[in-house]
């Protein structure tokens, strides 16, 4: 575990050999680009809050909005009086809790029992697993397979077919499969059996690793959208937050083809709820980062 | 005396069903991941016949008659396929390079920025984008670059005239490549970042003896350093080269220019589910971008052998 809280901080380290020479032309050069960078990446975020709050006329006529000339509030009593946006917000949230719960249970318990390595037929099934890395079916077997389940217009389409995630089982795999073999050897003698050693020893001693691959699942879950297109076509009243974010996008976008006829401030909505969904993720991030960080860090170096 | 025979007769069942039964609990573990699989990914696979044959959704995979390679011809002749082909390859293939060399950059600035606190408030800044969704994204892009948006604003202001970026697909492909590298570049650099952590800090002191300045040995240590993981991300970046981005190509399009900028994914995507091309057109064009991709990894793979780098299978 030691190592792997080490790992997560490598990024950050500094470079001790540099680290107490003066500060030199190169680093002041260094830091302009790189503050540029930032301000390049913050600058959309910027401009759409700009616009969420200011009104049409100001969003219309004015140069370039990087204050808001008259503060506008409307767009987000909108938002915060939208049905659809709040159906989707329910929905999001039973995806967000219910899917990456389920999500990370099946994922953790295939990661376990393929790191363990006293089973019949093991590496059939490890074997059959990494064969669907490299070949699918591609999306039209897989929109009839879907069909045929009777899944179409349900919400479990968008739960039940995320239930492993190859990439992130192995990354638990190779996680057990790093902690001592002795304690399981121990619990045995003890009479323990293998699903009470999980329970037990191996998944208190995951708990960061669980902590990092949840993480991944949550996002996963709140941006979902694509099985909400192609699966849940007709049924608008279960469509996650992102798919009813998609169609207000739409709407602006139809604007492209005849950009003088406008009917409404769309773009002052659709921006006010795209802060909707990203203002709980932007609140959260900072503080997760370094699980995020690690998780890619692990499965770069053990994958 | 006869139980003895008995198990010595069967030993090797007995072992197999003792060994079996002692493993039950894994056994039962790894159970719904072998329906899981069986179900989402080789029920599909095996879908791919219907690539060869005149598919009838009553009819079931099996049972709908077959049409041999009737279904890629279809495709093969389809001037929008090959345009959508071409897409493909030139998004997919501009995507890795810019992708390498921007997280690359990234990396190499921020592992040279050596003030602690805003190596990490900028770190946290351009690694955010990651974890927004294409949906969020566009959203910004139309914000940014909409006939009434920001860009057009300042152009106007500087005295020149409003032009319907996306509406222009020339402009389109541009849009796609600084959308990617705004929201991936960032989140590219982490994974360099830790290997240039990994090179041993010997090497620079033995630079710094030898009187190296910082770009020397940003040249010959840095990069060395990271280039075998460099090699292994651009080998199996190739292998993606042909899906190119479903969900990007998807949000940014719009109806004025979606059939020029398809992609092979938006492509079936547009003509075989929205659209009339039957399931078994959409089938083989998925089949054919897999065998592809399929070949560029080995070929990939053979290519970083033969020149002395650890490849991936």
């Amino acid at each position: 575990m030691k190592k792997y809280q080490q790992l997560a901080r490598l990024p950050l380290r500094p470079r001790g050999s540099s680290r107490d020479r003066k500060i030199q032309g190169l680093d002041v050069i260094i830091c302009v680009i790189l503050c540029i960078y930032a301000l390049l990446i913050i600058f959309p975020f910027w401009n759409a809050f700009v616009i969420s709050i200011s009104t049409e006329d100001a969003y219309l006529h004015s140069d370039l909005l990087l204050w808001p000339t008259q503060l506008d509030l409307s767009s987000y009593k909108q938002v915060f009086a939208d049905k659809n946006l709040w159906s989707g917000f329910g929905i999001t949230m039973i995806l967000l809790i219910g899917g990456t719960l389920y999500q990370l249970f099946f994922t953790v318990i295939t990661g376990y029992a393929l790191s363990r390595h006293n089973w019949t037929g093991k590496n059939l099934v490890m074997n059959m697993i990494l064969v669907t890395m490299f070949f699918g079916g591609g999306m039209i077997p897989y929109y009839y397979l879907i069909r045929d389940l009777g899944m179409m217009n349900t919400i479990w389409v968008m739960i039940i077919p995320g239930a492993i995630d190859t990439f992130n089982m192995l990354l638990m795999r190779n996680y057990f499969a790093s902690l001592p073999v002795e304690m399981e050897e121990s619990a045995k003698i003890d009479g323990a059996n293998d699903i009470i050693i999980f329970v037990k020893i191996f998944l208190p001693l995951s708990l960061p690793m669980l902590a990092t691959i949840g993480l991944f699942f949550a996002v996963g879950n709140w941006n979902s959208w694509y099985n909400a297109m192609l699966f849940i076509p007709d049924n608008r009243k279960i469509w996650p937050l992102q798919q009813v974010l998609r169609t207000m996008i739409a709407k602006v976008s139809s604007n492209i083809e005849n950009p003088e006829a406008r009917e409404g401030y769309s773009e002052g909505l659709t921006m006010a709820s795209i802060f909707f969904t990203i203002v709980p993720m932007m609140s959260f991030y900072p503080f997760l980062q370094r699980f995020f960080v690690k998780g890619i860090v692990v499965g770069a170096i053990k994958g | 005396m006869e139980l003895t025979t008995i198990s010595r007769r069967n030993n090797v069942f007995v072992k197999f069903g003792n060994k079996f039964w002692r493993s039950k609990y894994l056994l039962l573990m790894i159970l719904p991941a072998i329906v899981f699989y069986i179900i989402f990914c080789y029920v599909p696979m095996y879908g791919v016949l219907m690539a060869f044959k005149d598919f009838k959704p009553r009819l079931g995979v099996w049972n709908s008659p077959w049409n041999g390679f009737d279904n890629f011809v279809r495709v093969f002749e389809e001037p929008k396929f090959w345009l959508a082909f071409r897409n493909t390859l030139i998004i997919g293939s501009v995507k890795i390079v810019i992708g390498f060399l921007g997280a690359v950059t990234t990396a190499l600035l921020l592992n040279e920025l050596r003030m602690i606190k805003t190596k990490k408030t900028i770190q946290t800044i351009v690694t955010f984008p990651h974890f927004l969704s294409w949906v969020v994204v566009s959203g910004f892009v139309f914000s940014l670059f909409a006939y009434n948006g920001a860009i057009n604003s300042l152009i106007k202001a500087m005295g020149g005239d409003r032009t319907n970026f996306l509406a222009n697909k020339n402009f389109f492909f541009g849009l796609v490549f600084a959308s990617d590298i705004w929201k991936e570049a960032g989140w590219g650099s982490i994974i360099y970042l830790a290997t240039m952590a990994g090179i041993p800090q010997d090497q620079y002191e033995a630079a710094d003896i030898d009187g190296a300045t910082r770009l020397q040995k940003i040249w010959h240590i840095t990069l060395p350093g990271i280039k075998p993981t460099a090699i292994l991300l651009l080998i199996m970046s190739v292998g993606g080269v042909l899906s190119a981005g479903f969900d990007q190509i998807l949000n940014l399009g719009n109806p004025l220019i979606r059939e020029d900028v398809n992609i092979i994914d938006t492509y079936i995507y547009y003509h075989a589910i929205v659209g009339s091309d039957s399931a078994g057109v959409g089938t083989a064009i998925g089949l054919f971008k897999s065998v592809i991709g399929f070949a560029l990894v080995i070929t990939v793979d053979r290519i970083a052998k033969a020149c002395g780098e650890r490849g991936i299978i």
